[in-house]
């Protein structure tokens, strides 16, 4: 019995992850907006955490043009030059 | 008796196709290699061509692909430019296919065909547009949703997490009453010619049917209309996102006797939408507590009158439009593409 396959996987994207920090103390934090409501009431909440729990500084923060388009690839350069830690939400 | 090799009974292969997961939950038309190839053939395109990508997703649609789920979804070979164009225009980045396509709110993709297309396809404009019964209608909008779930991977649960979902994601494709229109068709207020072919995309979480027996002038039913558009449980209120409304019946009719251009519709209804802000503090639609300025502090639901899309379809009895909140905001636009027939 023959079936004609519809489907197509999802294209493979080479990726390779960054490694994870062995602490958090002194880093440098980015914090990702995704524009969902309370998005940023969420971020900022978390940041003031991290800095009074482990000294992390907030160094760039970037709103995305919505939650369904990717992040800007310059605001990928910029969060890579200029933080440790990148922390993106919201989801719902 | 010799025993043959004949092919499998229709049945099994229909319950084959179940049992992979690639139907959308009502039977599929079993392919064989000559429907899929006069499919293909008739998409005016090789089986690699990329019709179009979707970054974020690592989504790429090959015309192949989109052949056999056209033919699964039971379209003639006729209605495959239409099913490309659709396609196409999903892979628009203004589109933003991610958001619509995912989102909790469930969105069908209305498919609005307009240009001579439509008549030759016999797209059905007129009585039930919207509803059952032809199968253009049924199975272009369908053969998009079934390359949704099995080429762009959105399926339900998955990258489809529809709180509810509506019927919509079946098929929701149809064609403008362009003959008999109180304006200009549709297709040429984005730039195309009467006579060019055109399918927009458009997404949209639900539809209202609007009810007016009485309105003779177009006010009180535009108020009406307004009244759906801006209820306090629309999606519309979400920010500045797009709306469809469907005129038809008597409806058309009022709008072309008393010579009310598109323009002059949209504007009314822009500012017939805007709700007051202590109205949406009270429904929690805005956050915060009701300042005493908020009384009469207005919110518009649109940004600009052509957010609003008008067409016309459906039967020429009967006092009934509709409405078709669109999804998300301002982020996702509704897509005209041309339809490039081999």
């Amino acid at each position: 019995m023959k079936l004609f396959d519809p489907t197509m996987p999802p294209a493979a994207r080479a990726m390779a992850l960054a490694p994870r920090p062995a602490g958090l103390a002194g880093l440098r934090l980015g914090l990702v907006d995704n524009t969902k409501f309370n998005s940023d009431t969420l971020l900022r909440k978390l940041a003031e955490r991290l800095e009074r729990r482990h000294g992390t500084r907030v160094t760039v923060t970037r709103r995305k043009r919505s939650p369904s388009h990717e992040i800007d690839e310059n605001d990928i350069k910029t969060l890579r030059s200029q933080a440790d830690l990148v922390v993106s939400g919201i989801g719902d | 008796m010799p025993e043959t090799s004949a092919a499998p009974e229709p049945h099994v292969l229909i319950e084959a196709y179940y049992d992979a997961g690639w139907t959308d939950g009502l039977p599929v038309v079993p392919p064989t290699e000559a429907s899929v190839a006069t499919m293909l053939s008739a998409t005016g395109l090789k089986g690699h061509e990329v019709l179009g990508e979707i970054p974020g997703r690592n989504t790429v649609v090959i015309a192949d692909k989109v052949a056999i789920n056209a033919v699964l979804a039971g379209c003639r070979p006729e209605y495959a430019p239409v099913v490309v164009a659709a396609l196409r225009a999903l892979c628009r980045p203004e589109f933003a296919y991610h958001g619509p396509a995912s989102s909790t709110g469930g969105s069908a993709m209305v498919l609005i065909v307009n240009g001579p297309i439509a008549r030759r396809l016999e797209i059905n404009s007129g009585n039930n547009a919207l509803g059952q019964g032809h199968r253009p209608n049924a199975t272009i909008g369908r053969a998009v949703r079934l390359s949704m779930m099995n080429v762009m991977n959105t399926r339900p649960g998955f990258l489809d997490r529809a709180t509810l979902g509506n019927p919509g994601k079946y098929s929701l494709c149809f064609a403008e009453h362009e003959l008999d229109h109180p304006w200009e068709p549709f297709h040429t207020t984005r730039g195309f010619a009467a006579e060019d072919s055109t399918v927009t995309v458009y997404a949209s979480n639900s539809l209202y049917q609007v009810y007016n027996q009485l309105a003779a002038t177009p006010e009180p039913l535009l108020t009406c209309i307004a009244d759906t558009l801006g209820n306090l449980g629309s999606p519309n209120l979400k920010g500045f996102n797009e709306s469809l409304v469907i005129f038809a019946g008597e409806h058309t009719e009022i709008m072309k006797s008393n010579g009310w251009g598109r323009r002059r519709v949209q504007e009314f209804l822009v500012e017939h939408t805007r709700r007051r802000v202590a109205d949406l503090k009270r429904a929690a639609r805005l956050p915060g507590p009701i300042a005493e300025t908020d009384e009469t502090t207005w919110r518009y639901v649109f940004e600009a009158p052509e957010d609003i899309l008008i067409v016309c379809a459906g039967g020429r009895a009967g006092s009934w439009s509709a409405c078709l909140p669109g999804w998300g905001k301002k982020w996702t636009r509704s897509v005209t593409e041309r339809i490039v027939e081999g």
